[in-house]
């Protein structure tokens, strides 16, 4: 029974359907519409889907760039100097980073406080950026506890990660600095010109010494991998790959034993003399490749590696001891008496004097209105070229230097290699000065007034490596090796050979000879006896080397440069050249201790200790080998 | 020959598409984002739920709570104001016991019902102005309050199901025009009022290029991910533009891109018509709507529906401008599934009422005839309580 009131069926009448005018527009507009939907659909998936399918394959596969490994620097006797050490670096993919501006200032910031880096320099960094899809590397070779810290920090930072990648490392930093250099970030203004040899942004580039020298044999060639990757830029696939050539190895002419002993007793000397800083170069007269370049004070090249923070890198600039200066190929300093031979070259050549011609060696001497004292202010009575080198009597040369006038002692000092640069594979090293009135004018504060035109003090002094002349300690050993091996100028080399990464030598270092220093062989003779002289004469400057226990022959020659002025009692920069073995050298080095006093008192203890340690241990060892 | 509200009365047909785009859609979002499947299936329990009520209440007890209901959803939105959670810039969501809910989703409905009352009420008087603006002033407070979220995609909606409903609901041609060209006169003011997102949108619509990596990028990767897909499509799950995430947004707005990337051309088709077809069944649900509230009901869903279907793939194929419109039934997002849901099961409880009559024991049922168009005519005395 069915109750009043309730909804009930009427069963088996269905009522017809009211289609009114606008319910059938409104399904026309519904059909229209699907119409139109479809034939968009038709057009983006039919007849534009195969450009859209290539669209969504450049989405999503991406050509990376993949660093090839930078080549190892060994000595030339095999000891690896420069490696690559794998260390975690902090990365980030540009694409992967949170879209809104604020949650990328946010990351940015995090980034900072992981990285040492500033927030702005990091969005900088990623702005100039070309390839969104390409990691770029915010911090390199992260320390094991700084590698830990970003690790936890990583699910908060969209875009960053963490990989292993080689990071430059140097054995012994400190002895090697200038030598080796460093490598760093390419800066944003070089990159400019660096593109175009296929540099990418954040890639190393060697910034100083061999690294920069060499970049182009040390860089290999980078190769590619094309993956396929997500929005965020993470890789799915690797789909192709061309692996990198890593850089080729380079032995240096260095004997690494011998830089070490050198640096050490380097140190050494210059805290018995006070003095902060130092150069010694030795090279084989034989060949011009240098066995050791030590600058004193160096620097550790492990912390530009990791990409130095800008706080260590003004605490470097701000050292009074200079370490970033390199010394040894840069460092311009007044030769001094070391400078004797080539004046004396200089005199007998031109025929002012002859091996036997006598002059005074008075305790000063007057030119014009001007007078010099020798550095012994007694009579040293008459002598020929033969002693006044190993006594190193200042006036004799000043009347030799009075007798040749500056043009012609300028031409002998750059026959010797003075005011021209050593063409060794390190950039930075400077020419030295061999000065002539000219010269003297150019770096004059008021050209053309009196003080500035050249005088006959300037000609006399510079005989005795005063006045303006300037040497690198490089220029110097350079020298050296030529008074050593029969007047030959050869070019400074620092390559004894690179090899593939096989082994094969791909080049070998080769003697250049610069020149023949216009000298002949019986006056170059008379000069090495000289220098041997000051060694084993009696009023030789260096005979105290035989109380330091030497034990080889050679010749040498002690300089005490003067500086700020003329005049006696000035200070004044230590030197000391030498060859060695007399009759067939196969070493010769300059040794120089800035501000370092008297040559024979300071620099010659460091000399003579430096060759006693090479011919020891390293006399008998076959230099090709 | 009478029986008591039959199930197998329920329209099969409505509720077969509708299962096969809800399938579709469970589909595209497990391939988008598979974490977001499992609350889409809590979703879509409730959602099944809530069109069973709704199936089974008698639509016409809504008039009753027709404005209450209302006034509640204003509330709601101006709470959203007030306490809401914010995501890509605007304000659209409450808390309740820890489920985010979307009271615009929720508010569309609402505002159907309310519009269809308010309509059904002017029956006879359709073609009068009051009528006309009656129905705008019911539907502006939410959608201005909507507006200010800010969310122009669903504000839009509402406008749409406005102007719908007054068209379906037999207001004046000439009113109607009216509206057209005030509209046609608001239209370049609008983006004046628009927020700085939206009006990107706007300009990134008319010229993605402009803005490859930023804001056009959404627009760039969905229409390339839709080309990629050719006429087959990569296959279910193989859509690299999906799979590697280049589709921005792609469980919600741009669902439509991934399902278009891996089902392809012949997979948007089967989409389309399913939709095509659903439209047309609740079109011919208001045909043979019992009565005016029914028909209103039946015609608004639809109505509702066939805009947000047309916004969402026509923003996703480059056709319209983005808007932030969930595809119905398929884009995640349980607010929006549950009140499609309900939606639908409004107009199955309208289905099922279709030929239903008051009994009353005095009466004859010989007196029941069916007039020339096949619908029950009724004798006077018992055809007024349907009137009420």
């Amino acid at each position: 029974m069915i109750e009043p009131g309730r909804w009930v069926e009427l069963a088996g009448i269905e009522p017809r359907p009211r289609w009114t005018r606008r319910l059938h527009l409104f399904t026309a507009i519904v059909l229209i519409g699907v119409t139109v939907l479809s034939w968009r659909l038709v057009e983006l998936q039919v007849i534009q889907g195969a450009g859209f399918n290539r669209l969504a394959l450049i989405n999503r596969i991406h050509r990376l760039t993949v660093e090839a490994e930078r080549g190892v620097i060994y000595d030339r006797h095999g000891l690896q100097l420069a490696f690559n050490d794998p260390a975690w670096s902090l990365q980030v993919t540009p694409v992967g980073l949170p879209d809104d501006r604020g949650g990328r200032a946010a990351e940015y910031q995090q980034l900072a406080r992981l990285s040492g880096r500033t927030a702005a320099d990091i969005g900088l960094a990623v702005a100039a950026d070309l390839d969104p899809y390409r990691p770029l590397t915010i911090k390199a070779g992260l320390t094991q506890q700084e590698a830990e810290t970003a690790q936890e920090r990583l699910p908060e930072l969209p875009g960053a990660r963490l990989d292993q990648v080689p990071v430059r490392r140097y054995a012994d930093p400190e002895i090697y600095s200038h030598v080796l250099g460093y490598t760093g970030r390419i800066d944003g203004e070089a990159y400019k010109q660096l593109r175009g040899s296929g540099y990418l942004p954040d890639e190393s580039i060697g910034r100083a010494g061999v690294e920069a020298g060499l970049e182009d044999v040390l860089r290999g060639r980078n190769g590619w991998e094309d993956v396929e990757t997500d929005a965020n830029g993470v890789v799915k696939q690797v789909l192709a790959l061309q692996a990198p050539v890593a850089g080729r190895s380079v032995y240096l002419s260095l004997d690494g034993a011998l830089q070490k002993e050198a640096y050490g007793r380097l140190q050494e000397g210059l805290a018995k003399a006070n003095s902060k800083a130092g150069a010694i170069v030795a090279t084989d007269p034989r060949d011009g490749e240098v066995l050791a370049l030590v600058s004193y004070p160096g620097y550790d090249a492990n912390a530009f590696a990791a990409g130095i923070t800008q706080a260590a890198y003004d605490k470097l600039l701000a050292d009074p001891g200079k370490p970033l200066y390199d010394r040894a190929i840069a460092g311009l300093y007044p030769p001094g008496s070391t400078f004797k031979m080539i004046t004396g070259t200089a005199g007998l050549e031109e025929g002012k004097i002859t091996p036997s011609t006598l002059l005074g060696c008075p305790s000063h001497l007057s030119f014009g209105a001007w007078t010099y004292w020798n550095w012994a202010r007694y009579d040293f009575g008459l002598m020929n070229v033969l002693k006044a080198i190993p006594t190193s009597c200042d006036t004799f040369f000043y009347q030799v230097a009075d007798r040749l006038g500056p043009d012609a002692l300028a031409a002998y000092a750059r026959a010797f290699g003075y005011g021209a640069v050593p063409g060794i594979e390190i950039p930075g090293a400077q020419a030295g000065v061999a000065p002539n009135p000219d010269y003297k004018q150019s770096i004059c504060a008021t050209p053309g007034s009196p003080e500035c035109s050249w005088n006959e003090g300037d000609t006399v002094t510079m005989g005795i490596g005063q006045s303006y002349v300037l040497a690198t300690p490089l220029i110097q050993a350079m020298y050296a090796a030529t008074m050593g091996n029969s007047g030959t100028l050869l070019r400074p080399t620092i390559v004894h050979k690179v090899t593939d990464g096989a082994g094969t030598v791909l080049t070998s270092a080769q003697p250049a000879v610069v020149r023949q220093v216009p000298i002949s062989p019986a006056n170059l003779e008379v000069l090495r006896q000289g220098m041997n002289q000051c060694l084993n004469g009696p009023w030789g400057t260096a005979a105290i080397a035989r109380v330091l226990g030497f034990r080889w022959d050679g010749g040498c020659k002690t300089g005490t440069a003067q500086f700020g002025g003329t005049g006696v009692d000035l200070p004044s920069h230590a030197w000391f050249v030498d060859f060695g073995p007399y009759n067939t050298p196969t070493f010769a080095s300059a040794t120089l201790l800035e501000n370092g006093g008297f040559g024979e008192y300071t620099a010659e203890p460091v000399a003579v200790n430096v060759l006693d340690y090479y011919f020891d241990h390293r006399g008998q060892i076959n230099l090709d080998g | 020959m009478v029986r008591l509200h039959p199930l197998h009365r329920l329209d099969l047909l409505q509720l077969l598409l509708t299962g096969m785009l809800v399938s579709l859609g469970l589909m595209a979002v497990f391939s988008a984002s598979q974490p977001d499947l499992k609350r889409q299936l809590l979703s879509l329990a409730v959602g099944l739920a809530a069109f069973a009520a709704a199936a089974a209440l008698d639509y016409r007890q809504l008039r009753r709570a027709a404005l209450p209901t209302y006034a509640v959803c204003l509330l709601l939105l101006l709470a959203v104001h007030l306490a809401g959670h914010s995501a890509l810039g605007a304000r659209r969501w409450l808390s309740i016991a820890g489920f985010p809910l979307e009271p615009s989703e929720i508010a569309k409905l609402v505002i159907l019902v309310a519009l269809a009352d308010h309509l059904a009420r002017a029956q006879g008087r359709e073609q009068r102005l009051p009528t006309l603006l009656g129905a705008l002033a019911l539907a502006a407070p939410p959608a201005v309050l909507i507006l200010l979220q800010p969310d122009l995609g669903t504000a839009m909606v509402f406008a749409a199901l406005c102007v719908g409903l007054l068209f379906l609901g037999g207001a004046s041609r000439l009113h109607l025009a009216g509206l057209g060209a005030i509209g046609a006169v608001a239209i370049p003011i609008v983006p004046h009022l628009l927020h700085g997102y939206q009006r990107r949108r706007l300009e990134i619509f008319l010229n993605p290029a402009s803005d490859p990596l930023g804001a056009g990028y959404n627009l760039i990767q969905a229409r390339i991910a839709v080309g990629s897909g050719g006429v087959f499509g990569h296959g279910w799950l193989h859509g690299p533009q999906s799979q590697l995430g280049f589709v921005p947004e792609r469980a919600t707005d741009f669902i439509f891109a991934v399902y278009a990337e891996q089902f392809g051309l012949l997979g948007c088709l089967v989409l389309l018509l399913l939709f095509a077809f659903l439209l047309v069944r609740l079109a011919w649900a208001a045909s043979v709507a019992p009565d005016r509230f029914g028909f209103l009901i039946a015609t608004g869903v639809a109505v509702m529906l066939s805009f947000q279907v047309a916004e969402n793939i026509g923003m996703n194929i480059g056709l319209t401008p983005i808007a932030g419109i969930p595809l119905p039934l398929v884009s995640y997002g349980g607010s929006a599934l549950v009140t499609n849901l309900a939606a639908l099961g409004l107009v199955q409880s309208v289905l099922l009422r279709r030929r239903l009559l008051v009994y009353r024991p005095e009466q004859v049922l010989e007196r029941y005839l069916l007039n020339e168009s096949g619908t029950v005519r009724l004798g006077p005395e018992i055809e007024a309580p349907l009137r009420a």
